[in-house]
């Protein structure tokens, strides 16, 4: 039966992930998990157990969701914004603009790990009170990091072309302004995305991060730590799962967004 | 050895990172007078380039029985050694899923939503849970930096079985070529720069992970180093030759992936490193 | 699985002339929003033995889809393909088909020599057989002096004479080309086309030639099929009587305009 074949052509793609999610959740509730892991109940949490924590809890955890929210998207948008600016920069000056990007993209590989202290002992002096002490530590951290995608992803899309598109402008006698609003600016979009596919992402990462070497003690990632440090390990699972969500929800937000603006291009 | 072009030299893309490096180091020194200037202890802010080249050479005794750079160079040794080891897993159980993704659909659809909620999920914030599981620092380090390398490799390497022209799939098909002459032949080599792709993101991110873990708890390692000098255990200067040292590292992680690809690419020297469109997925 | 340690054995069989039969061949597409797409609706032809035939027509009319159905890269939804009594899939597997594509295909990683060798691989030919035939089917391209040259360092059309070099390396009874000349500059194809003429000269096999030239189908074969689109179909056939050996300056008879006029007049709601 064709019809039947084309159905489950569709709905296995559905299919096959749930079944195999469903699966790894029944060996998890049955204790199956914790033998093949060679856990306890005590570290590996009952998946009931966690979503109990959740909804005692559920204040407490909003506040510290909250406050890496703040942090991540805080970053996210001070970063993209200032490297949509300096590939702008880099776009306009390219001798030396292109240089200054592949040294930017070094900063890529440099650990998160060196940057939070450094910043976090730079900013000591911002605030006498300690949260938003941490708070501006933490977002730089994120900016800096967001900063980076954006700005190499700018620069691409401002200057990567499709060929004689610049011919075609330039028989119209357009102004270099021109051409940057009608042409650079439009085609430079979807490259900003590819840049937020990477940085929304990140910028949860950093802000967990950032968190654990934070002066004041708030944020999910650093309840993940301090439960983990109190032997809580039901409350740090809490937390983690709450921080998968956070990102997951930031992600499709982003494909959602993405779809509406770029609806019906390429 | 060829006379230097100065003119050549000066308009060239090598000059303008000379400037900029130059430039960076100017604006370091800049911030470092400044904070001299207003802090007590400058050096726990943002100490001058010098001081923090002196500390590497100096031979004081900072803990009793080290150096600074002894105490750096040995803790940096067993970071990166199980770093290595998680990333040489990781990037083994990564090609093998692609490969395994590609022959068979049931798989792949099966295992892609995971792949793409793994890039979702903040794994460096799993870092302390993974600890308590294994209960050892040291597999822990492995079995993150395992799991970060894990996710580029796999997801760039599937991108590039998947690039594959329909045509050159079409010409193994009407040769009548056995699955396992299709994927030696054509999709393996094929799909090498993309899998070099996924190294070169992962192997940063591979020590960053290894470096983390060690914060979380004592055991040696660069980042156990760097958070006790934070409290001032030891000198300041320990955590400055650290952050300095993992920039090195993880830039020189990169460049030994290019190496690496230089060395192990079927594709003929102009083309090497340069081929398959570049998925930024990291 | 048996590899073949030799080349393919000729055909047996089939004393009628006849290489490939096409009975009332139908090729239907299911498009995305349902309706179906009549790619090529009641195609019956005989290609004979040794014959030279192109399928000429303007996009959209099923000249590639015939030829991949033969070459068993299409499944037909009615009707039936034959050759010399066996099915394409038969045929396939026995790698008895040379197929040239638009595109040349080749590795990027492989020098031309080592592309033309990739079939010969495949079927666990030894290495000093290899090697000779190679040489053989570059010469054969004029290309034996550009053997250790890596794709990117060739231009299109001597790409597309390694693809033709491949295809021909196993001995195949039957060449199957699909545009292969089309992303080429009209020198380059003129060119090509007189080689590939040669080449089928010395070698007399079956070759099936798609192209959406007019003047270039008339040059080349003994019989060109006119096919229509919208549905795909079978316009007219028309008999190529030009002497052979035929060399470019053919193209200024006025036998030559005669054919491409007729063949032109041929096709049906373009």
């Amino acid at each position: 039966m064709k019809t039947a074949k084309i159905l489950w052509e569709r709905i296995s793609s559905f299919v096959y992930p749930v079944a195999f999610g469903a699966l790894m959740l029944i060996l998890w509730e049955t204790g199956i998990l914790h033998q093949i892991l060679g856990a306890d109940t005590f570290t590996l949490p009952m998946p009931g157990r966690i979503a109990t924590i959740i909804e005692e809890n559920f204040p407490a955890i909003m506040t510290n969701v909250w406050a890496t929210l703040i942090v991540a998207l805080g970053g996210l948008t001070l970063g993209s914004l200032l490297g949509y600016l300096l590939g702008m920069a880099a776009a306009i000056f390219t001798k030396w603009g292109k240089g200054g990007l592949t040294l930017a993209s070094a900063f890529n590989a440099i650990p998160i790990i060196a940057i939070a202290p450094i910043l976090n002992n730079l900013t000591k002096d911002v605030s006498p009170d300690a949260n938003i002490r941490s708070m501006v530590a933490k977002i730089l951290v994120v900016t800096i990091t967001s900063t980076v995608s954006m700005s190499v992803n700018a620069y691409r899309g401002l200057t990567e072309l499709k060929p004689f598109s610049l011919d075609l402008m330039r028989s119209y006698a357009a102004t270099e302004r021109q051409i940057f609003v009608k042409l650079r600016l439009p085609n430079s979009v979807p490259f900003i995305f590819t840049a937020l596919r990477v940085s929304v992402p990140g910028c949860v990462i950093s802000a967990l991060v950032s968190e654990y070497f934070a002066e004041y003690i708030v944020g999910v990632g650093r309840q993940i730590r301090e439960n983990i440090v109190l032997a809580q390990y039901a409350t740090a699972w809490a937390y983690i799962t709450v921080a998968c969500a956070m990102g997951i929800a930031l992600y499709i937000s982003l494909l959602v967004f993405e779809r509406i603006l770029l609806k019906g291009r390429k | 050895m060829n006379r230097l072009n100065w003119r050549k030299f000066f308009s060239s893309p090598k000059w303008v990172t000379v400037v900029w490096v130059l430039g960076l180091i100017v604006v370091w020194e800049i911030g470092a007078t400044i904070v001299a200037g207003v802090k007590r202890t400058p050096e726990n802010v943002l100490p001058h380039l010098y001081q923090i080249i002196g500390s590497v050479f100096s031979t004081q005794k900072v803990n009793g029985t080290q150096t600074a750079t002894q105490i750096v160079l040995s803790n940096a040794w067993v970071t990166l050694e199980r770093a290595g080891i998680g990333f040489v897993l990781g990037a083994a159980v990564g090609f093998l899923l692609a490969l395994l993704m590609s022959r068979f659909t049931a798989v792949e659809k099966m295992v892609f939503p995971y792949l793409m909620m793994i890039q979702m999920i903040p794994i460096l914030g799993m870092a302390p849970i993974v600890l308590a599981i294994t209960k050892d620092i040291d597999k822990s380090r492995i079995v993150i930096a395992a799991i970060l390398t894990f996710y580029p490799v796999a997801t760039n390497t599937l991108s590039g079985f998947k690039a594959v022209e329909r045509e050159k799939r079409e010409l193994m098909y009407s040769l009548a070529a056995s699955r396992w002459d299709i994927y030696r032949k054509l999709l393996i080599p094929y799909c090498i720069p993309y899998l070099f792709t996924g190294l070169k993101i992962a192997a940063p991110m591979a020590i960053t992970a290894s470096i983390l873990v060690d914060t979380l708890q004592g055991g040696g390692g660069l980042g156990c180093m760097m958070s006790q000098s934070l409290k001032h255990a030891m000198t300041i200067y320990v955590f400055w030759q650290i952050v300095f040292l993992s920039a090195i590292i993880g830039i020189l992680s990169y460049q030994l992936m290019v190496w690496l690809e230089k060395l192990l690419s079927p594709y003929p020297k102009e083309l090497r490193g340069n081929q398959g469109k570049k998925e930024l997925t990291a | 699985m048996q590899q073949a340690r030799k080349l393919p054995e000729a055909f047996t069989g089939a004393s009628d002339g006849v290489e490939i039969r096409i009975q009332e061949l139908s090729v239907r597409f299911p498009d995305k929003s349902g309706t179906a797409v009549d790619a090529l609706t009641h195609v019956n032809l005989e290609i004979r033995q040794g014959e030279f035939l192109s399928l000429v027509g303007p996009s959209g009319c099923g000249k590639t889809t015939l030829l991949r159905a033969i070459a068993d890269l299409q499944q037909p939804t009615e009707g039936s393909i034959t050759v010399r009594g066996q099915t394409p899939r038969e045929i396939r597997l026995q790698k008895k088909f040379g197929i040239v594509f638009q595109n040349p295909v080749l590795y990027d990683w492989r020098t031309a020599r080592r592309n033309v060798c990739m079939p010969m691989e495949l079927m666990g030919i030894p290495k000093k057989q290899r090697t000779e035939t190679v040489s053989e089917m570059l010469d054969m391209v004029n290309l034996l002096g550009a053997g250790y040259k890596y794709p990117h360092q060739m231009s299109g059309g001597m790409q597309q004479r390694v693809g033709i070099a491949r295809a021909l390396a196993i001995k195949p009874e039957i060449l199957l080309m699909d545009e292969p000349f089309s992303a080429l500059d009209e020198f380059t194809k003129e060119k090509l086309n007189e080689e590939l003429l040669s080449i089928w000269s010395r070698a007399k096999k079956t070759i099936v030639f798609v192209t959406h030239n007019i003047s270039e189908s008339v040059f080349l074969s003994d019989r060109v099929v006119v096919l229509s689109p919208h549905p795909g179909r079978i316009s007219a056939v028309v008999d190529i009587p030009l002497p052979r050996p035929r060399h470019l300056a053919i193209k200024d008879t006025p036998e030559f305009g005669a054919l491409v006029a007729k063949v032109r007049n041929s096709f049906e709601g373009v």
